[in-house]
């Protein structure tokens, strides 16, 4: 059993429960455990960023510092989460000053923070710990036929920088691969959603929204996986608004790689969040057999 | 103290006296070193002047000075100048000592005060030092006149021809079947236009037909023993198959031959050349070789289609031929290994193996060329369709931190006369993508006018992604350069049917090897380190060994024939003057002492260390020795001592630096030890 | 004496100290720009942006849309040839525009993000139905209905949680961030 620190983040409280009830559901069944973290806090998510970077950096480094203290590595599904404690990891490592400050306003909640504790993406956790190998024997209901659209997103790749593999990363399509699926060739799988901008800046993402989603139905896609809470809502509860601005007729169900991984090791869709949907997931489910159990 | 020291501290205009107060230094080496054998301390405006260097000349006749210290700049610059002083006024030029003042201190600091006072130590150490050192001679070996150049591309070429007009042999060592290089494979020369091959086979044909060069191709150099003026060189002529005392050259084995195989050598990848093989069609010499990893009949036992029609008698094609071993022995080596090219496939948002009409610059080179894969129609790769806009990116893997910091050098030129060639053959728009057009050199920026005479779009702007994927009307079907044009603020998405890649020259994948195998080392990005970027580019800190060309760094075709031409004059210098005089700063192993147990043979970067079995001793060659010390300081025994840098003299100096000898302070010196 | 610092100065001090290199080894290339999936909808793109930055052109800075519509795609900071973190650099002008309280007219991005970091400050954890009225007016009505429909369907699907939650040691919390951002916000 590998065991991590569980870092839901704020959107995967209620607005993405589904993705929260669906990494428990194939965790359990992986050989990971995930304990949640005690008293976690928010991110920060951009916002901090625009507003004070040393705020920014405390409230990263708070969580960190509690799971140094559970000697246990951060897991986290969001890539928004993800990419701001990582990033600030490596930041207060490397610099000295930095690291003085904060671990000083640490002190007033009695933590110290000294990078111990390594911060991984829910994905990479599954590729990495538990292997596609292992993975692919669990999937006991495989979803044949599938045409899956893989997408990465932005922070759960960058801004790490390793040239090469950030330009054509290919383990979250080897990882839909394990549920029996198609992974389609997705050309805007790297590109942005939007994030926040769906609230600050409306008619940009919009605009990138339906980038992706036209680019998913012209390369045939039943469904797109998404490995972030900002992906899946951006791309999935605005279609509407995108179908009004562009006149469009999109209706492409979005669904967290999780829920589509617990579908095929057959678990119930409930059980997965799945139904809390805007757009019917329907043409995903039928893809599922439902033999008896395995 | 019997010696006679005089000290001299130059200003060198305010380089030195604006920090340090160079007067006050001067007086007081005059009269607190006086006990230690000071007899005069001078300072002066310019001591590299020829008055400053009177100076010292006169002091030595009038004086009697037996040793001399000049406080100045780093001895890189002026030991040379000021030995070669104290020489022409009697005095051995061993005998005198340069102090940094300028390097080591008053350029390093800015506290004048410590800064004097650290000038007083310096002075002071260099004071106790000399008064050890010993006169020497310089070693001087004979120079064999053979010379062997490795690499037979324009560069090597350039300097065999020079090399052997003059009269002397010259080994030509190239690894590929025939010599030309990369100049071979392109198809135009900017800023002339010259067809490339027009220009290079005469002089392919001259190096291949002289009779002081000797050709060796399909060869490799393994080993280099010896030293300046004394090479041992091992090189493995590796088996042809072919016999050439008998071939002609007239190509019936490799028609015949069924093997097809990709040449990712000449061709660049694009087209294909048979098992048995000659390069391309005007190679030097015009022998073919067989590639016997491709090769049928080596790799099952059947086949021999080139020995059955070959037409010669005897027949030319022989299986049972062995790789020969030379062993040349030359005086001076030069290195002219030339460059690869950056491998686009590093940069995965470029397409580059993932969509095929994009091309890489040498891939556009076969293209182009009349005797190429494609009989110089520019052609997509499917070898028919021809291309109604191309796109052109300049730095491709070049001023980028995230491949290579440098710039290439040639890209800008080289993209600009693909924009030419296209516009000459086809009706293609062209689009020239670019952060800055470098057209330094001799007639460059006049050509890239006329490049923008004839039309086609310049866009500045450094490519941000190549694409396939549509997203608006028109894209469909093509290749989408994304760019932000800069000049005019907007991200622009311009289709196009073919894309080339200018991409970066990068040292050649074994350059570190190879450098190993000659004693000389690389930069931090690969390239053979010169030993002054400035004043001397074309000799290596190791004596008797040059480079030139691309191996040195990026350059075009000129400044090639240029520094291949400049090597060759270094040597042709240095084989006419028959021998030649090294600096005798070297380490003396003494024999009583060394228990044998090797530890320095593997340390020195020189090689410079051989074993004695017999003895068990080891011993070093003062001529292949460098005096870099790293044996001395290995030693368990401390058998190794470095003439010019003694236990004595370096503790000496010590003594000195901490002022431990001013004041009736004792200097603490061990005694001398029997040589 | 206090040497007044230039504009491109105080933006390099708030960014971070061991993000990539400085704003000034830009050489204009444009790669940031090229690649940016938002450059079409700025005013100016990331490149001419930090060419103002450099130019010390405070006020044209400010004035621009640019650094609140940036995504923090991070597309721009692994491709740039000289190793700036121009993602950063936006930040960096976020902190700057709200510490100077100047910003483009009619952007939601600096009031959401200080409100989101005010509800943070107070529970430590976001809630969406407090951010709301920080954008919801600034769509237009045709934009506020659909706004209200969206978030009445998240609800209706029970996506947008009722109550807002917190941390539980809150005054170990607080007392954290009041040391913290004691330095004025400074990186």
């Amino acid at each position: 059993m590998k065991q991590y620190a569980y870092f839901p983040g704020c959107s995967l409280e209620k607005m993405g429960l589904s993705y929260h009830m669906s990494a428990m559901e194939t965790t359990q069944r992986l050989g990971v455990e995930l304990h949640e973290l005690e008293d976690w806090n928010c991110c920060g998510a951009t916002a901090y960023f625009h507003v004070n970077g040393d705020l920014a950096l405390a409230l990263n480094a708070r969580n960190l510092a509690m799971a140094e203290k559970q000697n246990l590595d951060v897991v986290c599904p969001c890539s928004g989460c993800y990419k701001n404690m990582s990033s600030v990891r490596a930041e207060l490592q490397a610099d000295v000053h930095a690291a003085g400050r904060i671990n000083s306003a640490l002190e007033a909640d009695n933590l110290h923070f000294t990078g111990k504790s390594a911060v991984r993406h829910l994905v990479e956790v599954l590729v990495e710990d538990v292997g596609l190998d292992e993975i692919k024997s669990r999937m006991t209901h495989p979803l044949a036929g599938m045409k899956i659209a893989a997408y990465y997103g932005c922070q759960m790749v960058r801004p790490k920088k390793d040239s090469e593999d950030v330009e054509q990363p290919t383990f979250f399509e080897e990882l839909m691969a394990t549920t029996g699926a198609d992974p389609i060739d997705f050309p805007l799988r790297l590109r942005c959603c939007g994030g926040s901008l769906i609230i600050s800046s409306r008619q940009p993402a919009l605009s990138l929204v339906h980038d992706l989603l036209q680019n998913a139905v012209d390369h045939g896609a039943t469904v797109i996986a998404t490995a972030c809470p900002m992906c899946q809502i951006n791309l999935e509860c605005y279609q509407r608004q995108v179908n009004e601005v562009f006149g469009t007729k999109f209706s492409v169900p979005v669904l967290y790689f999780t829920q589509l991984m617990g579908l095929a090791m057959g678990v119930a869709p409930k059980r997965l969040g799945i139904g809390s949907e805007f757009v019917s997931p329907k043409p995903v489910l039928a893809f599922c057999d439902r033999p008896s159990a395995a | 103290m019997s010696e006679r020291v005089g000290v001299y501290i130059c200003h060198c205009g305010s380089n030195i006296a604006g920090t340090v107060d160079v007067e006050a230094v001067a007086k007081w080496a005059g009269e607190k070193l006086a006990p230690r054998g000071v007899v005069v301390a001078r300072d002066y405006k310019f001591m590299c002047s020829s008055l400053g260097q009177e100076l010292v000349e006169k002091d030595i006749h009038e004086l009697g000075l037996t040793r001399v210290v000049v406080a100045a700049c780093s001895p890189h610059l002026h030991e040379k100048t000021f030995r070669g002083a104290c020489a022409r006024a009697g005095l051995n030029p061993y005998l005198c000592e340069l102090v940094s003042v300028r390097e080591q201190d008053s350029w390093v600091h800015t506290d004048r005060q410590a800064a004097t006072q650290k000038a007083m130590a310096l002075i002071s150490g260099a004071v106790e030092r000399v008064v050890h050192d010993a006169p020497l001679e310089p070693l001087h070996v004979p120079i064999n006149p053979a010379t062997l150049i490795v690499g037979g591309g324009i560069a090597g070429i350039s300097a065999a021809l020079e090399i052997a007009d003059s009269g002397t042999r010259v080994y030509l060592v190239e690894r590929e079947p025939s010599i030309g290089g990369h100049m071979a494979q392109f198809d135009k020369t900017f800023p002339t236009l010259d067809c490339s091959a027009c220009i290079l086979t005469p002089k392919m044909f001259d190096a291949g037909n002289h009779p002081n060069i000797t050709l060796l191709t399909w060869s490799e150099v393994e080993k280099v023993d010896g030293y300046v003026g004394n090479f041992t060189v091992t090189v493995r002529k590796k088996a042809r198959y072919v016999n050439t005392a008998s071939c002609t050259g007239c190509g019936i084995c490799w028609e015949k031959c069924p093997k097809k195989v990709a040449d990712t050598v000449f061709e660049a990848g694009l087209g294909n050349r048979k098992a048995v093989y000659r390069p391309f069609a005007q190679a030097v010499p015009k022998y073919p070789v067989i590639d016997a990893e491709n090769c049928t009949y080596f790799k099952t036992g059947k086949c021999k289609a080139c020995q059955l029609f070959c037409p010669t008698e005897p027949n030319s094609i022989d299986f049972t031929q062995k790789d020969e071993i030379l062993e040349l022995k030359v005086g001076n080596i030069l290195l002219a290994t030339g460059f690869d090219l950056f491998d686009a496939k590093r940069i995965p948002q470029y397409g580059y193996g993932r969509l095929p009409n994009v091309f890489t610059s040498l891939e556009f080179e076969r293209l182009c060329n009349a005797a190429g894969p494609t009989e110089g129609k520019i052609v997509l790769r499917d070898r028919k369709t021809v291309p109604q806009s191309v796109a052109i990116i300049h730095c491709v893997g070049s001023r980028d931190e995230n491949y290579n910091r440098y710039c290439s050098a040639i890209c800008c030129m080289q993209s600009l006369k693909f924009a030419h060639i296209v516009q000459e053959r086809t009706e293609a728009e062209v689009y020239n993508f670019y952060i800055d057009i470098r057209a330094a050199a001799k007639d460059y920026e006049e050509f890239y006018d006329r490049i923008l005479e004839e039309g086609g779009h310049f866009i500045r702007g450094k490519v941000a992604e190549i694409t396939d994927a549509a997203r608006f009307p028109g894209e469909e079907g093509k290749l989408i350069v994304q760019v932000e044009d800069t000049l005019i603020g907007k991200q622009r998405r311009i289709p196009v049917d073919m894309v080339v890649l200018s991409a970066g020259l990068e040292p050649r994948h074994d350059a570190k090897e190879v450098g190993k195998r000659f004693g000389i080392s690389c930069s931090v990005n690969g390239w053979f380190t010169e030993r002054h970027p400035k004043l001397d580019p074309v000799a290596t800190m190791t004596e008797g060994i040059f480079i030139a060309g691309c191996a040195q760094g990026p350059k075009d075709i000129p400044a090639t024939v240029v520094q291949g031409a400049a090597a060759a004059a270094r040597i042709m210098g240095r084989i006419q003057q028959k021998e030649i005089a090294l600096e005798p700063i070297r380490a003396t192993i003494d024999e009583a002492r060394c228990s044998g147990c090797r530890i320095c043979n593997s340390l020195c970067p020189f090689n410079a260390i051989t074993f004695h079995e017999d003895r068990a001793v080891s011993e070093v060659n003062p001529a292949l020795c460098q005096g870099c010390g790293t044996c001395v300081a290995a030693c368990p025994a401390g058998a190794i001592s470095g003439t010019g840098f003694s236990n004595d003299q370096v503790l000496a100096q010590l003594e000195g630096i901490l002022l431990r000898n001013v004041d009736g302070h004792k200097v603490a010196v061990a005694e001398p030890v029997a040589a | 004496m206090a040497t007044t610092l230039g504009f491109s100065q105080e933006v390099s001090n708030l960014m971070s100290a061991t993000r990539g290199n400085p704003i000034r080894t830009c050489i204009q290339c444009g790669t940031c720009s090229g690649s940016c999936p938002v450059a079409p909808f700025m005013d100016h793109g990331p490149r001419r942006l930090i060419a103002m930055v450099n130019a010390d052109l405070e006020d044209e800075v400010l004035a621009s849309n640019t650094y609140w519509y940036c995504a923090s795609c991070y597309q721009c900071t692994v491709r740039c040839p000289q190793g700036i973190d121009i993602a950063e650099v936006m930040y960096a002008l976020d902190r700057y525009s709200l510490k100077k309280n100047r910003y483009k007219k009619g952007l939601v991005g600096p009031g959401f993000s200080e409100t989101f970091v005010n509800i943070v400050h107070g529970t430590g954890r976001s809630y969406e139905p407090l951010l709301a009225p920080s954008y919801i007016f600034s769509y237009g009505p045709k934009g506020f209905f659909g706004e209200v429909q969206t978030a009445m369907g998240l609800m209706l699907k029970g996506r947008i949680p009722l109550l807002p939650s917190r941390v539980k040691r809150l005054q170990g919390f607080r007392r954290m961030f009041s040391r913290a951002g004691s330095d004025g916000g400074a990186s």
